[in-house]
C-alpha cells in the first residue's frame, strides 16, 4: 500500500534539467529574443534584441544615473510616506471600527483615483517633487492598508479568548496577536506597494515639466523611433521595482517559514465589506462615509488656496460642467469618451481575472508549474504599467488590441499574486485532513482551498477594477487617441483646468462605482459560502 | 452497591433563601440559548455549580453538552443568559484583570509565531508582570509538563500532546488560585496522563487553587476530585453530584483500590444510566 520514496531515474541529464527548469527555459526565452531581435521578425522590428538594448544602455550611461535618481527619490519617499501612513490607518481602523467607517469613502477615493488622472492635478496644485512623492504616497496607501487590515482582522479567534480570559484589552489582543498575524499580508501588500510607487512616481512626472525622471526620457522617447530606447526604460523601471517586490518577498519568506498555524481556526473570515442592513445608524455611517471626501477635497483647496480657476472644489467643478457657457459640450464630449472608455475597461478587467484565477489554481495544485510560471509572474508583477504601455503599442500597434492587452494585464499581475496568496494560506492541518482520505488534487481545491480564498479573488476583484480603467486610459493618452485618457491629454494641453477635473473625478466615481459593485457580489458569496461551511 | 457514597442529586440544593457570597467558584441558575443559523439552541438549563475554595470539581458528561460553555462562562468569555456566575463573589471580568485565574482550553490556543517559553509567558505580559523576574518558574514549569529542550521550539515543531503540555504550563504560570482545565490531559498518552495527574495533584496540593476540571476520564475524575459533576445533554444540566471521599494525598496505588473503583461505577452510572 504505501510507498516508500523513490529516488528519480538516474538519468543525470533529465534530472539537471527537471530541477534547472526554470532557468533553462528562460536561457531559450532569451536565446529566442536575440534571434527575433536581430532578425527583425516580430512587429517589423518592434522588438529589439537583448544585445540591442545593452548596447543603448550603454550609449546612455551618462544621462541614465540622473533619470533613475530623478525618479527613484521621490518613489522612495512616497512609499515610505504612504506606508506609514497606510498601516497607521490599519491599526486605528481596528481600534476605532467607526473611524474606518466614516473614512470609507476617503480609502476608496484614494484607491480609485486612476493615478494617471491624479498626476496632472497634482502637477497644478503643488510644486518640485511633490507631485510625484504624493502619487507615489497616494499608490502604495490603499494595497498597504487593505493587507493590513486584512492581516489584523483575520486572526485566530483561540489565542484571544487566552487574552480575554486573563482580562487583557483591546490593546494587548493587538499587540500579541494582531500585529504579528498581519505581518505575512503586510509584507505581501509592501510587496505589490513597492512597483506601485514606482509607477506613481514616472506617472506624475508626465507633464510635470520636470528635466529629469524616467517618466520625462520615456515620453521624450516615444516619437523618436527608437525602441531600444523604450525597452531601456522600461527594463530599468522594472528593475528598480523588483528590487523592492524581492526585498519584501525575501522577508515574507522568513517571517512565515517556521510559524504556519498548526491546526485550523473554527472562525470564518471576516467581513471587511462591512455590516449590512438598513438601520439608521448603518445609513447614517454611509452618508458621513460619502460626505467626507467631499468636506476634504473642500477643505484642501481651501488650504491649498489657489486661484479658483487652476484648483475647483467641488462646487466649482459643478459649476464648471454644469452652468458654464460651455457645459454642453463638456457633458458631450465626456460622455463619448465614457462610452469608449468603459466597456473596454470591464472586458479587459474579466479577461485579466479569469486568467488570474485559472493560473493560480494551476500553479498551486502543480507546483511544478509555479516553479517555471512563478519567477516569470514575479517579473510581471512589478513592471510599471506605464513603462510597458508604449512597448506593447510597439508590438500591437495603435488600436483597440492594444487597450484590451493592456487593460487585462494590469489586473492580471495583481490579481494573480492576490489569488496565489489566498491560496497559499490554505491551514496545512485542513488538507492533510483531505490528503488523508485520498483527495485529488481537484477535491482539495474543491473543498478547502477555493472557498477559503473566495475573500482573496474578491479582494483581487476590487483591487483590479481601477487599475483596469487606469490600463485603459493609459493606453488612450499614449496610444490610441481615444476615450477619457485622451480627452485628460488635449485638456491638459489646452490648459482647460476644468476638464481635467471633469476626466478625473468621473474616473474616480466610475471606479467607485464598480468597487461598490464587486463589493454586493462580494456578500452574497460570503454569504452562501458561511451557510456551507458551517 | 454504592454504600458509602453520598450522592446528591442536582435537583435538591440546600433551600437557603438567597444565598449569601461564598469563597470559590458560584454558579447559579445559569442558561445559555444559542442561536445557530437563525435556530435557538438551548446549550445550559438552570446550571447550579459550587467549587468550595481549595478543592477540586471535576466535570464530566457526554460531548455536546456544555462543559466547555460552562467553564468559558466562568472566565467571562461567554455570558449567561440568565443566573450568575460568582469566583470569590466577584464579577468573572474582575476576578480575571486580578490575575487569579488561570486557564487551559480543550484546544492549546497558542500563539504559531511564540516559542515554547514565550508562550507560556504570554499571561504575565498581558497581566502586565514581569517576564524576566518570572524566567526561574518558567524554566521549572517547561520541566515539570516535559518539555526541557523544547524551550525556543515554536508549536509547529511540537506534537499535539506536547502543546497540550505548554498549554498547561501557561495555565499555571500565574500561580492562580483559580484554575480552569478545559480536558487539559486529552492529548496525552495513559502513562503520561497518570503522571501528569500526580503532578496535578502535588501542585495543586502546594499552591492551594480551587479547580473546575474538565475531563472525559472516569478514572481521573474520581482521582483527583473531591466532588464529580455529572452533566447531560439536551438540554445542558447537572444531573448528579458525586462527593468523592477518598482521603489525600491520593498515590498512583488508588488506581486499584477497590473504593476506587466503586466510586467509579458510580460516576459510570450517573453518566451513562441514569437519564
Ligand atoms: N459560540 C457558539 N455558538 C453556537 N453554539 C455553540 C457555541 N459554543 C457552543 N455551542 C454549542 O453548545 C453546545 C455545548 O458546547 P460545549 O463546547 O460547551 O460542549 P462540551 O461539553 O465542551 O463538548 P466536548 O466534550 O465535545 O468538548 C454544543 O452543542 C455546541 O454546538
Ligand atoms: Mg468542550
Amino acid at each position: 500500500m504505501s510507498t516508500v520514496a523513490v529516488t528519480p531515474a538516474a538519468n543525470p541529464v533529465a534530472e539537471f534539467a527537471s530541477r534547472h527548469a526554470g532557468w533553462l527555459i528562460g536561457l531559450g526565452a532569451l536565446a529566442l529574443w536575440e534571434l527575433a531581435g536581430d532578425y527583425n521578425l516580430v512587429a517589423g522590428g518592434a522588438l529589439p534584441s537583448p544585445s540591442e538594448i545593452i548596447r543603448q544602455i550603454w550609449l546612455d550611461r551618462q544621462y541614465l544615473p540622473r533619470h533613475i535618481g530623478a525618479t527613484v527619490w521621490p518613489a522612495l519617499l512616497g512609499f515610505l510616506i504612504g506606508n506609514t501612513i497606510a498601516i497607521l490607518a490599519a491599526i486605528t481602523f481596528v481600534l476605532w471600527p467607526p473611524v474606518e467607517r466614516l473614512t470609507r469613502g476617503i480609502s476608496i477615493t484614494i484607491f480609485a483615483i486612476p493615478a494617471v488622472a491624479l498626476g496632472p492635478i497634482l502637477v497644478l496644485t503643488v510644486d518640485g517633487i511633490k507631485p510625484m512623492v504624493v502619487l507615489a504616497a497616494v499608490s502604495v496607501y490603499f494595497p498597504t492598508m487593505i493587507a493590513m487590515l486584512v492581516g489584523l482582522k483575520d486572526i485566530d479567534p483561540r489565542p484571544v479568548d487566552l487574552i480575554r480570559a486573563y482580562g487583557g484589552t483591546r490593546r494587548h489582543i493587538l499587540l500579541h496577536v494582531r500585529l504579528r498575524s498581519s505581518l505575512p499580508s503586510l509584507l505581501a501588500g509592501l510587496k505589490v506597494a513597492a512597483p506601485a510607487a514606482v509607477l506613481g512616481a514616472i506617472l506624475a512626472e508626465f507633464g510635470s515639466g520636470q528635466r529629469w525622471g524616467l517618466g520625462t526620457y520615456l515620453l521624450g522617447s516615444i516619437g523618436m523611433g527608437n525602441p531600444a530606447r523604450i525597452w531601456e526604460i522600461g527594463l530599468i523601471a522594472t528593475a528598480i521595482a523588483s528590487i523592492g517586490y524581492v526585498a519584501f518577498a525575501l522577508i515574507a519568506g522568513r517571517a512565515t517559514a517556521r510559524t504556519k498555524q498548526v491546526t485550523i481556526a473554527s472562525a470564518t473570515p471576516q467581513d471587511l465589506a462591512g455590516t449590512g442592513g438598513f438601520t439608521p445608524i448603518n445609513i447614517a455611517y454611509a452618508v458621513g462615509a460619502a460626505v467626507v471626501p467631499f468636506i476634504a477635497w473642500w477643505g484642501i483647496m481651501k488650504w491649498l488656496d489657489l486661484s479658483p480657476i487652476i484648483a475647483k472644489d467641488p462646487i466649482g467643478l459643478w459649476n464648471y460642467f454644469f452652468n458654464a457657457r460651455n457645459s454642453a459640450v463638456t457633458q458631450a464630449s465626456l460622455w463619448d469618451a465614457l462610452l469608449q472608455s468603459v466597456p473596454i475597461a470591464l472586458l479587459g478587467l474579466a479577461i485579466g481575472l479569469a486568467v488570474a484565477f485559472g493560473l493560480a489554481v494551476l500553479i498551486s495544485t502543480r507546483p511544478r508549474i509555479g516553479n517555471v510560471f512563478l519567477p516569470v509572474a514575479l517579473v510581471t508583477q512589478t513592471m510599471p504599467l506605464v513603462a510597458w504601455a508604449p512597448i506593447i503599442v510597439l508590438l500591437f500597434g495603435r488600436d483597440l488590441t492594444t487597450t484590451l492587452i493592456i487593460a487585462a494585464s494590469v489586473t492580471f499581475f495583481p490579481a494573480l499574486v492576490t489569488i496565489l496568496q489566498g491560496l497559499s494560506l490554505v491551514p496545512r492541518s485542513a488538507l492533510d485532513v483531505l490528503r488523508t482520505y485520498g483527495a485529488s488534487g481537484a477535491q482539495q481545491m474543491r473543498m478547502v482551498s477555493i472557498p477559503s480564498s473566495i475573500p482573496y479573488v474578491m479582494a483581487a476583484a476590487r483591487v483590479a477594477v481601477p487599475r483596469a480603467l487606469l490600463g485603459v486610459m493609459i493606453a488612450e493618452w499614449l496610444a490610441t487617441g481615444m476615450g477619457l485618457g485622451n480627452l485628460l491629454n488635449r485638456a491638459r494641453g489646452s490648459l482647460d483646468y476644468g476638464m481635467i477635473w471633469t476626466v478625473a473625478f468621473t474616473s474616480v466615481a466610475i471606479s467607485i462605482l464598480f468597487y461598490q459593485l464587486v463589493t454586493v457580489v462580494e456578500r452574497a458569496f460570503l454569504k452562501k459560502y458561511r451557510a456551507g461551511s458551517a | 452497591m454504592p454504600a458509602a457514597v453520598a450522592l446528591v442529586a442536582a435537583e435538591a440544593p440546600p433551600a437557603a433563601a438567597r444565598p449569601a457570597p461564598v469563597d470559590g467558584i458560584a454558579i447559579r441558575d445559569a442558561s445559555k440559548v444559542f442561536s445557530v443559523n437563525r435556530e435557538k439552541f438551548e446549550a445550559l438549563r438552570a446550571v447550579d455549580l459550587t467549587v468550595k475554595k481549595g478543592t477540586l470539581t471535576a466535570l464530566i458528561g457526554p460531548s455536546g453538552c456544555g462543559k466547555s460553555t460552562l467553564l468559558r462562562m466562568i472566565a467571562g468569555l461567554e455570558q449567561a443568559d440568565t443566573g450568575t456566575v460568582e469566583v470569590d463573589g466577584l464579577a468573572p471580568a474582575v476576578i480575571r484583570s486580578s490575575g487569579r485565574l488561570g486557564i487551559a482550553f480543550q484546544d492549546p490556543a497558542l500563539l504559531p509565531w511564540r516559542s515554547v517559553t514565550d508562550n507560556i509567558a504570554l499571561p504575565l505580559q498581558v497581566l502586565g508582570e514581569p517576564v524576566k523576574a518570572a524566567a526561574g518558574r518558567i524554566a521549572h514549569l517547561i520541566d515539570l509538563v516535559g518539555l526541557k529542550g523544547f524551550e525556543t521550539a515554536v508549536p509547529g515543531q511540537l506534537s499535539g500532546g506536547m502543546r497540550q503540555r505548554v498549554s498547561i504550563a501557561r495555565a499555571l504560570v500565574t500561580e492562580p488560585m483559580f484554575l480552569l482545565l478545559d480536558e487539559p490531559f486529552g492529548a496525552l498518552d495513559q502513562i503520561l496522563r497518570r503522571s501528569m495527574n500526580l503532578e496535578l495533584q502535588r501542585i495543586l496540593a502546594a499552591t492551594g487553587a480551587t479547580t473546575l476540571l474538565v475531563t472525559h476520564g472516569i478514572d481521573e475524575a474520581v482521582f483527583l476530585a473531591d466532588k464529580v459533576c455529572v452533566m447531560q445533554k439536551g438540554p445542558g444540566r447537572i444531573t448528579a453530584e458525586i462527593a468523592i471521599d477518598l482521603p489525600r494525598p491520593r498515590a498512583p496505588e488508588l488506581f486499584t483500590a477497590p473504593h476506587f473503583h466503586q466510586l467509579s461505577d458510580v460516576v459510570a452510572e450517573a453518566l451513562h444510566g441514569g437519564h
